[in-house]
C-alpha cells in the first residue's frame, strides 16, 4: 500500500490512531527524545539521542512481586506488560534495522515473554533518510540504507509538503486503513519523485567500515592483538556506546529487595553494559575481561564477529551513536577499519 | 597566545632526553573537528599533538588510570609521566596529590593557560553551524574560528565556551612545571557560581521539581563518574562488586547483602547515586565540568558539585586544589570553623 498523506494531515492521522499511544521525537533538555505525543508530531528531527529500543526492552523490566509472611509459603506474583499498543513515529532505517536484530536475540534461542508481549504491541512508523542526519552515520557500509524498509511497519519519506506513505507490514496497513481518507493515491510525479528523493539519499556520501563481509574473519584473526589495548587507552568504561545503542541487549537481574520484615520485593530486569569493568567479573575477584581493550574488543567483535558468525548479518546498523556520543573519542567505524587494516 | 609548536618541542624533548615515559596531551581525532586524549611515547609522535578549544577533556584521570594500572601489574612507575593540563586541570592534579594519590615526582605537569577565553561547548555551536560540521577549530584572542566546508566561522568565544569556563575564576596553571600562554586571572565573564545562584533563585518546589525531572532521566550509564578523575575509588557504592565474597560466604549471605543503590535507574535510586556522588566531591571537585559534558542525556550535574564547592568556599574559604601542602577540606580543623551548626 502507497499512498501521500499532505503533511497538514499527519496530526488528523495520529489523532484517528485513539486505539494507540503514540509516541514521536520530542526536543527537551537539549536532546530529540520519543515521547507519548498528543494532536501535533514534528518530524524534523535528525535521529533520537536514544534508539527506540527501550519500547520492547525497556531498561528496567519488573518481572515479579515477592513476599513472604513469616510462618506462610513465599508468594510470587508475576508483573506482565500491559496491552497498550504503541506506535512510535519518526524511526530512521537505522533503528527500523536494529529491531528484527534483537527480535533474534530474545525468540531464536529463547522465547523471552516479556520481550514478546511488549514487542507485539509496537508500531514502528519510520522516516527514510533524505540526507544523513548526523556526521557520523554509516548505515550503507554496514547492509542498511537510508530508505530501508527493514524492521519497519510504515515507511514514510518527505517529499516537501507531503509524506510518500508506504504500508511495510500487515499493522502498517492497519494504522494507515485507521485514516484512509486523508491518504490520497500517489500520482505517476509522486512515484517519480520518491524514487529520486531515496536515489538521492543512497548516493549521499556517508562515513563507511570497509567492506564489511571480510570484517568478522579479520576480527576473529586479531583476538590476541595488542591493537585493542591501543584503541582503547582513552576508554573511561562508561556506558554511553551500549545504552544508547539500538541493538545491544545485555542484561542484569537482581532482587530488589524493599522491606525486610515482612520481607518484600521485586525481581528486575535492568540494561547492563560490557563496558563496565565488574560486567565479567567473577567473585573470586578475577576478571576475565581485565582491561579496556579486552572490553572494547569484546563490543566490536560482538557487532561485527559473533553476530555474523550466529545470524549471518553484522549486528551494527550504522546509526553513529556510540561515534557521536563517546566523551573520548572512540569511534567504532575507524576501530574496525584500523583493525582490519593491521590484520592485513 | 600559545602556540602549539612550543608544546610540541617541549613534548618531542622529554621524550628525546627520556625525562618522560609518556606524555598525555591532545591529538585530532576521527570525528570532524574534535580532540581526543593522547597517549605519546616517542619523540616522533610529538607532532601529533594539537591544542585548540576542542581540547575539552581532563586528562587528569588518565593519571589515575595509569597509577591504577602500575599498582595491577606491581610496577614501579619510574620515569614520571608528562601531561597537558588546563588550569581547572591542575587544580584536579594538585587535589590527587594533596590525598596521596601519586608522588609529585610521578607526574611532569606541561601547563597550558586558558588565557582570555576556555574550551568549546559542542552543545552551543551547533545552531551557529546551522547544521554544517566543522572540520578544524582554532583559538584567536577572544574568538574561536572554526572551518566548514562553506567556509570560516569565527564567533566570539564567550558565545559558545563552556558554562564553567565563563565562571573560571583560575584559568592559568599555577602548578607546573613547564608552561605555556599568559597568566589572565580575573578574565571571567560570569561572576563566580552564577549559574547555580541563578538556579538557586527559584523556590523549593520548583527546584524540586527541576531535579525530580531530571533525576528522573538519568540513564545511569555512569559516564559522570567515569569521566571524573576524583572518581578513583576502587570499589563504588554503586556497583555490585562492593561484597567481599570468600569461601565462608552462603547464598544467603550473598542474597541479603546490603547494596545501597540498586540498579534499577529510578528517581530514588538516582538520587542516591548523584547526590552520594556530590557529596564525595566537596572540597575536591575543580570545576572541570566533565561530568556535564559527558551525560549523554544533559542531566546539569555541574549544579549539584558547585553548590558543595560553593559550600566549602563560604563556610570554610576553602578553594579545592589551590595548593599541594595544604590540608584537604573533611580531613581540616580550625578553631574559626563555623560550628552553629552544632546544637
Amino acid at each position: 500500500m502507497e499512498k501521500i498523506l499532505n503533511k497538514k494531515h499527519i496530526d488528523d492521522w495520529i489523532a484517528a490512531l485513539d486505539s494507540w499511544d503514540i509516541l514521536g521525537p520530542v526536543l527537551e533538555d537539549g536532546i530529540w527524545a520519543y515521547q507519548p505525543v498528543s494532536g501535533a508530531v514534528r518530524l524534523d528531527h535528525p535521529n533520537t539521542r536514544q534508539s527506540p529500543k527501550g519500547l520492547a526492552f525497556p531498561q528496567r523490566e519488573i518481572f515479579f512481586k515477592f513476599e513472604q509472611i513469616k510462618g506462610e509459603a513465599p508468594r510470587l506474583t508475576q508483573v506482565v506488560p500491559d496491552e497498550q499498543r504503541h506506535a512510535v513515529f519518526g524511526v530512521r532505517p537505522c533503528d527500523g534495522r536494529g529491531v528484527p536484530r534483537m527480535d533474534l536475540v530474545f525468540t531464536d534461542h529463547v522465547e523471552d515473554n516479556y520481550y514478546q508481549a511488549r514487542r507485539k504491541n509496537v508500531a514502528y512508523v519510520g522516516l527514510a533518510c533524505n540526507k544523513p542526519p548526523g556526521p557520523n552515520c554509516f548505515c550503507l557500509s554496514v547492509g542498511g540504507s537510508p530508505v530501508s524498509t527493514d524492521g519497519l511497519d510504515v515507511q514514510m519519506t518527505d517529499l516537501g509538503d507531503r509524506y510518500f506513505v508506504k504500508a511495510v507490514t500487515e499493522t502498517g496497513k492497519g494504522l494507515m486503513t485507521a485514516a484512509g481518507k486523508l491518504f490520497a493515491e500517489p500520482s505517476a510525479a509522486d512515484q517519480k519523485q520518491v524514487e529520486q528523493v531515496h536515489a538521492d539519499a543512497v548516493a549521499h556520501p556517508q562515513r563507511a567500515v570497509r567492506n564489511v563481509e571480510a570484517v568478522p574473519a579479520k576480527l576473529k584473526a586479531s583476538f590476541k592483538s595488542p591493537l585493542w589495548q591501543e584503541l582503547a587507552r582513552a576508554c573511561i568504561g562508561c556506558g554511553i556506546c551500549t545504552f544508547l545503542c539500538p541493538t545491544c541487549h545485555c542484561f542484569d537481574i537482581n532482587d530488589e529487595v524493599q522491606s525486610k520484615a515482612p520481607l518484600k520485593g521485586i525481581r528486575v530486569r535492568t540494561w547492563d553494559n560490557c563496558q563496565f569493568p565488574d560486567f565479567t567479573m567473577h567473585s573470586s575477584g578475577h576478571n576475565p575481561r581485565e582491561n579496556t581493550g579486552a572490553r572494547l574488543r569484546q563490543r566490536v567483535a560482538h557487532k561485527f564477529q559473533y553476530f555474523p558468525e550466529n545470524f549471518g548479518m553484522p549486528q551494527c546498523t550504522g546509526c553513529g551513536r556510540c561515534v557521536s556520543e563517546c566523551p573520548v573519542g572512540i569511534d567504532i567505524v575507524a576501530v574496525v577499519n584500523k583493525v582490519v587494516e593491521n590484520a592485513g | 597566545m600559545i602556540n602549539v609548536q612550543d608544546i610540541r618541542d617541549t613534548a618531542r624533548d622529554l621524550l628525546a632526553k627520556g625525562e618522560v615515559r609518556a606524555v598525555i596531551g591532545y591529538r585530532r581525532g576521527s570525528r570532524g573537528m574534535l580532540a581526543e586524549p593522547a597517549f605519546i611515547t616517542s619523540p616522533e609522535q610529538a607532532d601529533e599533538l594539537v591544542w585548540d578549544p576542542t581540547c575539552f577533556h581532563n586528562l587528569s584521570l588518565y593519571l589515575v588510570h595509569d597509577r591504577k594500572f602500575l599498582d595491577h601489574i606491581r610496577k614501579n612507575p619510574g620515569a614520571p609521566v608528562a601531561i597537558i593540563a588546563k588550569g581547572c586541570d591542575a587544580r584536579s592534579i594538585v587535589v590527587l596529590l594533596q590525598e596521596h594519590y601519586f608522588k609529585r615526582e610521578d607526574v611532569y605537569i606541561i601547563g597550558v593557560s586558558c588565557e582570555g577565553t576556555g574550551v568549546l561547548d559542542e552543545r552551543k555551536l551547533a545552531p551557529h553551524l546551522n547544521g554544517a560540521q566543522a572540520s578544524n577549530a582554532a583559538f584567536d584572542g577572544d574568538d574561536f574560528v572554526f572551518t566548514t566546508a562553506e567556509g570560516e566561522k569565527r564567533l566570539q568565544a564567550r558565545e559558545v565556551m563552556a558554562d564553567r569556563c565563563l565562571e573560571c575564576r583560575i584559568p592559568f596553571p599555577k602548578e607546573h612545571n613547564a608552561v605555556f600562554g599568559e597568566d589572565k586571572a580575573g578574565r571571567q565573564m560570569e561572576a563566580p557560581f552564577a549559574a547555580l545562584t541563578r538556579f538557586e533563585e527559584q523556590g523549593s518546589g520548583e527546584r524540586w521539581d527541576f531535579w525530580s525531572h531530571h533525576f528522573d532521566r538519568c540513564i545511569r550509564c555512569f559516564a559522570c563518574r567515569s569521566v571524573c578523575p576524583m572518581c578513583y575509588c576502587d570499589e563504588c557504592v554503586v556497583d555490585s562488586i562492593t561484597f567481599p565474597v570468600t569461601t565462608e560466604t552462603t547464598a544467603e549471605d550473598k542474597a541479603n547483602r546490603v547494596r545501597w543503590i540498586e540498579r534499577s535507574a529510578v528517581r530514588s535510586e538516582n538520587i542516591t547515586y548523584l547526590m552520594t556522588r556530590a557529596m564525595h566531591l566537596a572540597g575536591r571537585c575543580t570545576d572541570c565540568g566533565e561530568c556535564e559534558r559527558a551525560c549523554p542525556v544533559n542531566v546539569p550535574i555541574r549544579l549539584l558539585n558547585n553548590k558543595m564547592e560553593r559550600e566549602a568556599r563560604e563556610q570554610f574559604g576553602f578553594e579545592p586544589g589551590a595548593s599541594i601542602g595544604g590540608p584537604s577540606l573533611v580531613a581540616s580543623f580550625l578553631d574559626s570553623d563555623p560550628g552553629d551548626f552544632i546544637r
